[in-house]
C-alpha cells in the first residue's frame, strides 16, 4: 500500500477555503469597485488556482521536476501575454501617427 | 487474481516506480500544453478587454451571474470528490474509489447541465454570435466580441469536461474490473490531475466573464 | 558413430526481421520502425512540396510569369510553404532520426510511451490527408502565414480544411515532444548523467520543450481562424471590430520558435557528426549544451521581428529587435565550437561530414542575414522581399535539409545494416551544395534590389538573376532525387555494415547494425563522458 500523499482533513480544509473564496469573489463582484473589480477577481482566482494545484494536484508535495514543469508553464503564459500586451500598452506614446 | 501492479508495468520500464514517475511528469507536461492552449484565448481576450472595457463590462452584465457562481462551487465540489477518489485509491479502498468517481462524474454532469441551460438562455436572448446575435446598443460590435470569446472559451472548457467525464467513466469501469489497488492506481492520479486542471480553467473563466459586470445587472 | 549436426545458418534477428508483413509495420510500437514510417511520410511530402517549388521557379523564368495564372501562383507559394514547414521540416529530424536514435543513444529499450509514438504518426498522417484534401480540392492562397482578414473573410479557397489539417498535425508534434521529454528525464541508462549525454540529446530535449510550449498556440490560433471563417464572427477581422495584428502576434508566437524546432535537431545531428569525423571531443561541451536551452528559451521572446512593419508600437519593435540580436549569440557559440572541434582534428571527409560542414557554412550565412533583418531600419527595406526568402531558405534548406541528409548518411548503417555508395554520395553532397547556392544566393541580391516575395511576375531587369536561381533549383533537385534512389538501392544491395563503421562514440554504436528490437542485449552502464575519442585513441595505442 503506497503512502497517502495528502490527508482527507487537508482536502476538506482546502475545499472549504475554496468555497469561501468563491463566496468572497461573488460578493465583491456585486459591488461597484471600478477597475478593481477585474483585478480583485483575477487575484482571488489566482489564489484559488494555486490552492487547487498545490493541494488537490499535489504540486506542493511533488517531485522537484513537477514543480519546474508547473513554473515553466506559468512563465511561458506570462511571456505570451506580457510581450503581447507590451505592444498594445505602448502604442500611441510617440507623437507620430500609427506609433 | 493477478496482481494489477505486475500486469500494469510496461516492457520499456524497469520497475513500477519509474513508470509512475515518468507518467506523472508526462501528464504535467501535457497540462502545460493546455495552459498555452487556453493562454492564447486569455491573452486575446485581455487585449480586447483593455481596448473596450465598457463594452466588455456590458457583455459581462448579461451573463447569468448566479448560475456561474453556483457552477464554480459545483466544480470545486467535484474536485474535492476527485481528490477523495485518489485518496481512496492510495489506501486501496476500491468501493470508496468507485463511489467517489461516481460522485465526481455526477457533479460534473450537474455543471454541464447548468452550463447548457445558460447557453440556451443566451440563445433565447439572441446573444449567440454567428447564429442569432442581436444588439442595438452603440457598443454592439464589441459586446458581440465579448460573446464570441464567451462561447469559444466556455465551449472549449465544456469539451474538456466531456472528455474528463469519459475518462472518469473508463476509470470507473476499470475499478469495477479490479485493475487498481493500493500499489497501482496511476491512471486515477493522472485523471485527477486532468480534472483539477479543468477546474482551474473554470476558476479563471468565472473571474473574467461573470464578475466584472455583475454589479451592473 | 557420432553424427555432427551442422548449425543452421539463420538470418540475424534484428528489428527489421523480427516480425514481417504490413500489419507488423502499421501496428508497431518499436520506435525504430515508427522512425522509418515517418521517413516514408516526410519523403513523400518533401517531393510534393518540392513540386510546387519547381512550378514556381519555372513560372519565374520570365518576367511576365506566363506559366500559371497569378491566382494559381498564390496557391503554389502557399501550399509549398504549408507542406514544407508543417509536413516536412517540423517532423523531419525529430520524428525520423530523433525517434530512431534517441532511445539508442541513452541506452533505453524504447521511448517512454511507445503506443503514444505510433499514435503520433497516425495523427500526423490524418493531418496530412486533410491538408492534401484541401490542396487537391483547389488549394489555399493565403500564404503559409494565414494572415487575417484575407484568410478569414476574403479568400475563396480551402482555408478551413488546410487550417484543420495543420492543427491536427500539431497534436502529433505535441505528443512527440512530450514523449521525448519524459524519455530523456526518466529513461536514461544507469550512470548516464546529464553531462555525460551526447549533445544530440540536449538539442532534441530543447526541441521538445519548444514543441510542447509553442504548438498548442498554433493549434488554438488556427482554430480561431477556422471559427471566424465558418461562423462569420469577428476575432481578427477589422470590419467586425477585430485586430489583424493580434492574429500576427499569436501566429508568430508559435512560428518563430517553430524555426528553432527546425534548426535545433539539425544542430543536434551536426554536433554528433563533427566530433566523429574529427576524432576529437566536441569543443566546449557545456557551452554547447546550455546554448541549446538558451536558443529554446530566447527563441520565444523574439517573434515581433516578423511584424516590424505591421503596426506594432516603436518600443515593442525595439525590444524585439534587441532580443533578436541576443538569440543569435548561442547559435554563434555553437558555430565557433564546431569549428574549434575540427581544429587539429584527424578529419575524415566522409559524406556525413561534407553535409555537416555545408550546414555550418550555410547556417552561418543564413544566421548573419537574420541579423540584417533584426535591424529595424534595414528590415523596413528588405522585408517581404526575396532577401527574406533567401535568408530562411539558407537556414531551412542550407541548414536543416543538409543536416537531415548528413544524419541519414551517418546513421544509415545503423538503420539498415548497409552502407550507401560512397563516391556517389559525395558527388550528391557537392551537387546539393552548388545547386543550393546557385538557387538562393541570387535571391539575396534580388531582394536587396527590391523584388517582392509572393509575386508571380517582376520587372524585366530582374530576369537574369531569376534564371540563375531556377537553373540552380534544377541542379539542387537532382542532388535530392539521386540519394533517394541510391538509399532504396542500398537497402538491399549495399555493402553490409559493421556495428560501428565510423568508430564513433555513442551508445548507439555499441549495439548491432541493425539493432535488435529491444535495442541492447544487456542495458549498458555508462561510466564515461560523451565523445570519448581520447580514450579511444589510447585504447588503440595511438597516443
Amino acid at each position: 500500500m503506497s503512502q497517502v500523499t495528502v490527508s482527507v482533513r487537508t482536502y476538506a480544509f482546502t475545499w472549504a477555503t475554496l468555497l469561501a473564496l468563491t463566496l468572497l469573489t461573488s460578493v465583491m463582484g456585486l459591488l461597484d469597485l471600478g477597475t478593481f473589480n477585474m483585478v480583485a477577481a483575477v487575484l482571488i482566482a489566482l489564489i484559488k488556482a494555486s490552492l487547487i494545484a498545490a493541494i488537490f494536484m499535489h504540486a506542493f508535495f511533488g517531485a522537484k521536476l513537477v514543480r519546474i514543469v508547473v513554473a515553466s508553464g506559468v512563465m511561458w503564459f506570462l511571456i505570451l501575454i506580457g510581450l503581447t500586451l507590451a505592444d498594445y500598452l505602448t502604442r500611441g506614446l510617440l507623437p507620430f501617427p500609427g506609433k | 487474481m493477478a496482481d494489477p501492479l505486475e500486469l500494469a508495468v510496461r516492457e520499456q520500464f524497469h520497475d513500477p516506480a519509474q513508470q509512475r514517475e515518468t507518467s506523472t511528469v508526462a501528464m504535467w507536461v501535457f497540462l502545460i500544453t493546455e495552459v498555452m492552449l487556453f493562454g492564447v484565448l486569455f491573452t486575446t481576450f485581455t487585449v480586447y478587454r483593455i481596448g473596450h472595457p465598457a463594452a466588455f463590462d456590458q457583455g459581462s452584465a448579461q451573463m447569468e451571474f448566479w448560475m456561474g457562481a453556483v457552477n464554480t462551487a459545483v466544480l470545486i465540489c467535484s474536485s474535492f470528490a476527485m481528490a477523495l477518489a485518489v485518496n481512496s485509491a492510495e489506501r486501496g479502498k476500491r468501493l470508496r474509489l468507485a463511489v467517489y468517481l461516481l460522485l465526481t462524474i455526477g457533479i460534473g454532469l450537474v455543471f454541464l447541465g447548468i452550463k447548457f441551460t445558460e447557453y440556451y438562455l443566451h440563445y433565447q436572448d439572441h446573444k449567440v454570435p454567428g447564429l442569432n446575435f442581436q444588439d442595438s446598443t452603440p457598443d454592439a460590435r464589441f459586446i458581440e466580441m465579448f460573446f464570441v470569446f464567451y462561447f469559444i472559451m466556455t465551449g472549449l472548457h465544456a469539451i474538456h469536461m466531456l472528455v474528463g467525464i469519459g475518462l472518469l467513466s473508463a476509470l470507473l469501469l476499470r475499478t469495477y474490473l479490479g485493475s487498481f489497488n493500493g500499489e497501482y492506481h496511476t491512471p486515477v492520479e493522472l485523471t485527477g490531475l486532468y480534472w483539477h486542471f479543468v477546474d482551474v480553467v473554470w476558476v479563471f473563466l468565472f473571474a473574467i466573464f461573470y464578475i466584472p459586470g455583475a454589479h451592473m445587472r | 558413430m557420432a553424427t555432427i549436426t551442422m548449425p543452421e545458418v539463420q538470418a540475424p534477428r534484428n528489428y527489421l526481421t523480427e516480425k514481417t508483413g504490413a500489419l507488423s509495420w502499421f501496428f508497431t510500437t518499436d520506435h525504430k520502425r515508427i522512425g522509418l514510417l515517418y521517413v516514408a511520410s516526410i519523403t513523400f511530402f518533401f517531393f510534393f512540396g518540392g513540386f510546387f517549388a519547381l512550378l514556381m521557379r519555372l513560372n519565374l523564368l520570365t518576367p511576365r510569369g506566363l506559366l500559371v495564372t497569378h491566382e494559381t501562383y498564390n496557391k503554389l507559394f502557399s501550399m509549398h510553404g504549408i507542406i514544407m514547414v508543417w509536413f516536412f521540416l517540423i517532423p523531419s529530424i525529430p520524428n525520423t532520426i530523433g525517434n530512431f536514435v534517441l532511445p539508442l543513444v541513452i541506452g533505453a529499450k524504447d521511448l517512454a510511451f511507445p503506443k503514444l509514438n505510433l499514435l503520433s504518426w497516425y495523427i500526423f498522417m490524418l493531418g496530412g490527408f486533410v491538408t492534401l484534401y484541401a490542396m487537391v480540392m483547389g488549394g489555399v492562397d493565403t500564404g503559409w502565414t494565414f494572415y487575417t482578414p484575407f484568410s478569414t473573410a476574403y479568400s475563396t479557397t480551402y482555408v478551413i480544411a488546410a487550417a484543420v489539417g495543420i492543427l491536427i498535425s500539431g497534436f502529433s508534434s505535441i505528443l512527440t515532444g512530450l514523449n521525448f521529454i519524459a524519455t530523456v528525464h526518466r529513461m536514461r541508462a544507469p550512470g548516464l548523467t546529464w553531462f555525460r549525454l551526447p549533445i544530440f540529446v540536449w538539442s532534441m530535449y530543447a526541441t521538445s520543450v519548444i514543441l510542447v510550449l509553442a504548438t498548442p498556440v498554433l493549434a488554438i490560433t488556427l482554430t480561431m481562424v477556422a471559427v471566424e471563417r465558418a461562423f462569420k464572427v469577428g476575432i481578427f477581422d477589422p470590419a467586425l471590430g477585430g485586430d489583424p495584428v493580434l492574429f500576427q502576434h499569436m501566429f508568430w508566437f508559435y512560428s518563430h520558435p517553430a524555426v528553432y524546432i527546425m534548426v535545433l535537431p539539425a544542430m543536434a545531428v551536426v554536433s554528433e557528426i563533427i566530433p566523429a569525423f574529427s576524432r576529437r571531443p566536441l569543443f566546449g561541451y557545456k557551452a554547447v549544451a546550455f546554448s541549446s536551452l538558451a536558443i529554446a528559451s530566447l527563441g520565444f521572446l523574439v517573434w515581433g521581428h516578423h511584424m516590424f512593419v505591421a503596426g506594432m508600437s516603436v518600443y515593442s519593435s525595439m525590444t524585439f529587435s534587441l532580443l533578436s540580436y541576443a538569440v543569435a549569440v548561442p547559435s554563434a557559440i555553437k558555430v565557433f565550437n564546431w569549428t574549434a572541434t575540427m581544429y587539429k582534428g584527424s578529419v575524415d571527409m566522409q559524406t556525413p561530414l561534407l553535409y555537416a560542414i555545408g550546414f555550418v557554412a550555410l547556417f552561418t550565412i543564413g544566421g548573419n542575414t537574420g541579423l540584417v533583418l533584426a535591424a529595424i531600419g534595414l528590415d523596413v527595406h528588405v522585408t517581404d522581399t526575396y532577401f527574406v526568402i533567401a535568408h530562411f531558405h539558407y537556414i531551412m534548406v542550407g541548414g536543416t535539409v543538409m543536416a537531415f541528409l548528413g544524419g541519414m548518411h551517418y546513421w544509415w548503417p545503423k538503420i539498415s545494416g548497409r552502407m550507401y555508395p560512397e563516391f556517389l554520395a559525395k558527388l550528391c553532397a557537392l551537387t546539393v551544395f552548388i545547386g543550393f547556392n546557385l538557387t538562393f544566393f541570387p535571391q539575396f541580391i534580388l531582394g536587396y534590389l527590391g523584388m517582392p516575395r509572393r509575386y508571380a511576375s517582376y520587372p524585366a531587369e530582374f530576369q537574369d538573376l531569376n534564371v540563375l536561381s531556377t537553373a540552380g533549383a534544377s541542379i539542387l533537385g537532382v542532388g535530392y532525387v539521386v540519394p533517394l534512389i541510391y538509399f532504396i538501392w542500398a537497402w538491399k544491395y549495399g555493402d553490409k555494415a559493421s556495428d560501428n563503421p565510423w568508430r564513433a562514440t555513442g551508445l548507439e554504436w555499441k549495439t548491432a547494425s541493425p539493432p535488435p528490437t529491444h535495442n541492447f542485449e544487456v542495458t549498458p552502464t555508462v561510466t564515461w563522458d560523451a565523445y570519448d575519442y581520447q580514450a579511444q585513441k589510447e585504447e588503440l595505442h595511438l597516443g
